[in-house]
């Protein structure tokens, strides 16, 4: 009863990836076994520890719930897409200088979630960011110095965004001026 | 650099784990590589009538299906590394794959290899196996009855260890003014690392050397034991702890399934990669606790407390697991007395085989309950006398003047002062003004409780001839290398095994202060048998007080050769010259000075040493602690309960502790935040729940609670420093302050807020519902 | 852990309540998920289930023993099966009451499960038992109008 492989494509971190698997195959394991990107991990099998959340078209996304062939020409971002280890993003610069992780096993997934909720809600308070992590779980900081973290990386982003509308705002001009 | 001591800064080890770069077990990909999956029982206790494994060989995808009797004779069983003595200590042996009979739900059956992951999952399907249920023992009480059911034909009434130390006079106990008993159930918890166990085996027929990456706290003690359990030298088995997501004693064990991914990968002759499933983990990997504690502390009505008598009665499970035996017995039974004066104490515990998951140590290991039973007592004696159970407190705690301090178990407290940490969380929570509030708000019908936790745990294990005294399979030393290169560039061998703590940067400061060179120039090795020297691993809050003191004292060595040859060259006599920040200087003639990096040049060189000196500069120790170490500090929570619903709400949670030198007060911190986390996991939300037929009923993180973020309040976390004598660094050890204290300090706040009805004790975790029950069963209901 | 439910057959006599529940033809149409149902000695059926509980599912082949039988008022159920997802053992006391309005059928069940039906399941068992008797008494309503027919 051998069912065909099916060829998956997707734009992983900005760069256009493929391999066959089988259908049944899951996200997370076609990210890591087949692509290589072994950064998100797999911390249980009912979809409750949120270790494996990538983004999928923008959106936080536990790769456990989804198939590969279901993200077949979908735009994803893992941990290794954020940023280097010379640039790093605001999220894990924050989480390096809040002590946001020890084992750094949840880590990738944690991140992954809340600048999904960055995303939704730039500016949350440390209660809406308790909330918001209610699809992770983390066994070794009590969560405390990670709230700290997403604190300062949303503070980070929303002045990096602001300079960017400064920017944008200067060109316009300048490009006014030429008119 | 000087002064990385006690400065917060960031983890060496965090960018590549940031940027998904860490290397954990399952992210290691060897050619040819084979998955394993191992078929468990269903049955908490059953014969094996019958394996059928003829389809599962079938399967095109199957390399190779093992059963116990296979194995019967190639793979020895796996011992227990604490065989505590004089307690009539009964180990059956536990095979790699049960034989003829299962003794718990999750007990191994047989091992499948298969070439692709999910077709290895598949397999599991195909094997059909006959079993014939047997009756089981679940809980351990019941499980010491005449006539329950045996976990082992030959051992009688399921009693795996009688254990007894200190002795209460029976006249102390009938000549008390007050005696206060209680019996508390410290229940079974799982320590849930969000990476659960792996394996991974590779042969190499050459070198005849068999590589075992494990997910191991301590991989020595698994090279030790496995070597004998597979029968094979220890100088032909690498063990390497790759990163790892957390441990929390669940991955202290050597675990049958380790032995059986290292057999097939030799007799495969083909890596065998095995990545335990979290339904798995929940009844295959070792649980914490589990122990029955029924206690007696006597004294007088003016507080003055006089002795303590304590019996345990604690679930090992259906095997002995690697450090089982000692945790309600040495772990417990000698720190029943917690920071308190009584002059008399007595512990007798039983360990009682059942049909469930053997358990082992969790974060604290038996010291989470000792203080649990005596903080819960202390408060209930408090109630009975009348007093505030902080004046009844500070009434028997121990003196900052009898340090060292003598308890009645025989244990020597190393340093304290346990006012100091005391006084500084009053002050943090205005205690007197708290407790009027709270009289104020009662009389308004609101339900807030205070609980306090002024406690004392030992960790640090030393030294050896004490382990080995009671019955420790292992020393309790620790060893470390420094190794300079030409360079001035330093790498630093250990033989702790972090996975979480953050020792590469910790370390890394010690190093950094002692050789004066930036911590950007010193590498941590850890985890590797064949780099680093025999040695212990990281359990116990042992790492910085005995690996941190072995890795300073190394380090020492280093700055005294260099010392040396930097006299040498500046021809100078050794006690003339300095040494600080990097640069060996004679004293007194400004520019007559030598670079560290310039000694470590002239040392690997050796063109021009002094005479009889040998090359290179490189040092190692062996420490060997001189006694334990004991961290103390006190915990205030502060809750309120709704008396409609059971809910239990936040107030504040205040930690003041005191865990010798800090090194990092930044990862300090982080330890004491997750170490309370976990604490009150278990206090508020975690249970392991068995059917009476030995079924988990907890089995999935759909059913067990593992707090979520929005389960805490925010942590206030500061600490004291009171230095330890028994290593050159002061450190005493924070892995499991938190853990230890937290969980009464929770439980005393919410009975204190259920005083009005005259609750006492509450069965853990206090889910809303029975904290509502008890309202509704309390007095004046 | 235990289950109990009854329903009311409302102008069902005991008797032909009895007849049906004893019929094996109305019993495999009535079981849910029955895919068989095979009679291999008197009293003691073989049969293959489809069990869905929640995120369990699977198909479960076992034996029913009907034991200490006392028509038309009781007799025991006796069920173990056997599926991927665990073992089930049942035994489950059936009785029936006659009263104005029809027959009442109780059925009180001791179940024993194992597997990831235990770790799984158990929470959600006894809100899906219920579920599961609902549609079998209600097919069994089906079945007595054949049965008043013949």
């Amino acid at each position: 009863m051998a069912i065909e492989n099916r060829k998956v494509t997707v734009t992983v971190n900005g760069q256009e990836r493929s391999a066959e698997v089988e259908p049944r195959k899951l996200l997370v394991h076609y990210l890591r076994d087949d692509l290589g990107l072994t950064g998100t991990h797999i911390g249980c099998d009912t979809s409750q520890c949120g270790a494996c959340t990538i983004t999928v078209n923008g959106d936080a996304v536990k790769s456990c719930t989804m198939l590969a062939v279901q993200a077949d020409g979908a735009e994803i971002m893992t941990v290794e897409g954020l940023g280097t280890r010379n640039e790093l993003h605001p999220m894990q610069q924050s989480f390096w200088e809040e002590h946001g992780l020890q084992c750094g096993y949840c880590t990738p997934g944690v991140m992954m979630a809340m600048i999904g909720l960055l995303k939704e809600n730039p500016n949350p308070s440390e209660e809406e960011i308790r909330e918001g992590m209610e699809g992770v779980i983390c066994r070794c900081t009590g969560y405390q110095f990670i709230v700290s973290a997403v604190q300062k990386a949303a503070k980070i982003m929303a002045e990096a965004n602001e300079k960017n509308d400064q920017k944008v705002a200067a060109s316009q001009l300048v490009g006014e001026g030429n008119l | 650099m000087a002064n990385a001591v006690g400065a917060p800064l960031k983890r060496k080890e965090d960018p590549r784990l940031l940027t998904g770069n860490g290397c954990f077990a399952d992210d290691i990909q060897l050619p040819g590589m084979l998955h394993a999956v191992i078929l468990r029982s269903p049955h908490a206790h059953a014969k094996i009538k019958k394996i059928n494994v003829e389809e599962a060989l079938k399967s095109p995808h199957v390399i190779a299906v093992y059963t116990g009797k296979d194995l019967e004779g190639k793979i020895g069983p796996v011992p227990s590394s604490w065989l505590v003595p004089d307690c009539n200590l009964k180990e059956a042996p536990q095979y790699p794959l049960a034989i003829d009979r299962v003794r718990y739900v999750g007990d191994g059956v047989a091992l499948i290899i298969a070439d692709d992951r999910y077709a290895a999952r598949d397999a599991l399907d195909l094997i059909d196996v006959e079993y014939e249920v047997l009756p089981a023992a679940v809980r351990q009480k019941e499980a010491m009855q005449k006539g329950a059911p045996l976990v082992h034909d030959d051992i009688e009434n399921n009693i795996a260890l009688h254990w007894k130390a200190g002795e209460v006079a029976e006249e102390i106990m009938e000549n008390a003014e007050v005696v206060v008993q209680e019996s508390f159930y410290v229940q079974r918890v799982f320590p849930s690392p969000i990476e659960t166990r792996a394996a991974i085996g590779q042969y190499n027929p050459g070198s005849e050397e068999l590589t075992l990456w494990c997910t191991s706290q301590n991989p020595h003690i698994h090279r030790m034991v496995l070597a004998g359990v597979l029968g094979i030298s220890e100088a032909k088995l690498r063990v390497i702890a790759p990163d790892m997501g957390g441990g929390f004693g669940g991955k202290i064990g050597v675990y049958p399934d380790e032995a059986l991914i290292g057999y097939a990968a030799r007799d495969l002759g083909r890596p065998v990669k095995w990545i335990e499933q979290r339904s798995e983990h929940f009844t295959s990997s070792n649980a914490g606790r589990d122990e029955v504690i029924d206690v007696e502390l006597a004294g007088n009505r003016d507080g003055t407390l006089t002795a303590i008598r304590v019996k345990n009665t604690a679930n090992l499970g259906a095997y002995l697991s690697t450090m089982g035996p000692g945790v309600s017995t040495i772990d417990f039974g000698l720190m029943i007395t917690g920071a308190y004066d009584i002059p008399h104490a007595s512990c007798e515990t039983f360990g009682v085989y059942t049909n469930t998951t053997p358990t082992d140590a969790y974060r604290g290991a038996g010291k989470p309950e000792a203080t649990y039973q005596i903080e819960r007592i202390i408060d209930l004696y408090a109630r009975e006398i009348g007093m505030d159970p902080l004046e009844l407190r500070k009434k028997n705690l121990v003196r900052k003047e009898a340090f060292p301090y003598t308890n009645a178990q025989g244990l020597v407290y190393d340093s304290g002062d346990y006012e100091k940490p005391l006084q500084k969380a009053l002050e943090i929570v205005n205690y007197e003004q708290l407790r009027q509030e709270q009289e104020k708000l009662r009389k308004q019908g609101k339900l807030i409780g205070i609980g306090l936790s002024t406690y004392v745990e030992l960790c640090g294990f030393g030294p050896s001839k004490v382990a080995g005294a009671i019955g420790f399979q292992g020393g309790v030393w620790e060893n470390s290398t420094v190794r300079v290169h030409p360079s001035g560039k330093v790498t630093v061998y250990s033989g702790t095994s972090p996975h979480g703590q953050g020792h590469a940067t910790t370390f890394g400061q010690i190093v950094a202060d002692k050789l004066g060179v930036p911590m950007e120039d010193i590498e941590l090795v850890f985890s590797d048998t064949k780099a680093i020297s025999m040695s212990w691993g990281t359990y116990g809050s042992r790492s910085t007080a005995v690996g941190g003191a072995a890795v300073a004292i190394a380090a020492d060595r280093v700055v005294e050769k260099a010392k040396k040859i930097a006299a040498h060259e500046l021809e100078a006599a050794v006690e003339d010259i300095t040494f600080e920040n990097g640069v060996f200087q004679v004293k007194g003639v400004p520019g007559q000075q030598r670079t560290f990096q310039e000694i470590a040049k002239s040392a690997n060189m050796a063109w021009n040493l002094p005479e009889g000196m040998e090359p290179s500069l490189e040092a190692q120790s062996f420490f060997d602690p001189e006694n334990f170490v004991y961290p103390f500090g006190t915990h205030i929570a502060i809750v309120e309960v709704d008396k409609e619903t059971g809910e239990i709400e936040w107030k504040r949670y205040v930690c003041v502790d005191d865990v010798g030198r800090v090194i990092n007060p930044l990862t300090a911190e982080g330890q004491v935040h997750g170490g309370v986390a976990q604490g009150v996991g278990q206090a508020l939300w975690e249970g392991a729940i068995y059917s009476k037929e030995g079924q988990l009923l907890s089995g999935t993180l759909m059913d067990y609670a593992l707090p979520k973020a929005r389960f805490f309040p925010h942590i206030e976390s500061s600490f004291t420093e009171t230095l330890s004598p028994v290593n050159p660094l002061g450190a005493k050890g924070v892995g499991e302050t938190g853990t230890t204290a937290s969980i009464p300090a929770v439980m005393n706040a919410v009975m204190d807020a259920l005083k009005p009805y005259g609750v006492k004790d509450i069965e853990m975790p206090l889910t809303p519902e029975k904290v509502w029950r008890a309202i509704q069963n309390g007095e004046g209901n | 852990m235990n289950i109990e439910s009854s329903h009311t057959f409302k102008g069902v006599s005991r008797e032909l309540l009895w007849k049906t529940l004893q019929n094996k033809e109305a019993l495999r149409r009535s079981l849910p998920g029955c895919q068989s149902f095979e009679e291999v000695e008197d009293n003691v059926f073989n049969a293959e289930l489809g069990i869905n509980i929640g995120p369990v599912k699977g198909a479960f082949t076992g034996v029913v023993r009907q034991v200490d039988i006392n028509e038309p008022e009781s007799y025991r159920l006796l069920l173990e099966g056997k599926g991927k997802p665990g073992e089930i053992d049942a035994d489950a006391q059936m009785s029936l009451e006659e009263t104005d309005e029809g027959t009442i059928l109780t059925c009180r069940a001791d179940v024993k499960v194992t597997g990831v039906l235990a770790a799984v399941g158990q929470r959600v068992m006894g809100g899906v038992a219920k579920v599961i008797l609902g549609q079998f008494f209600k097919d069994i309503q089906k079945e007595t109008k054949e049965m008043a027919k013949l």
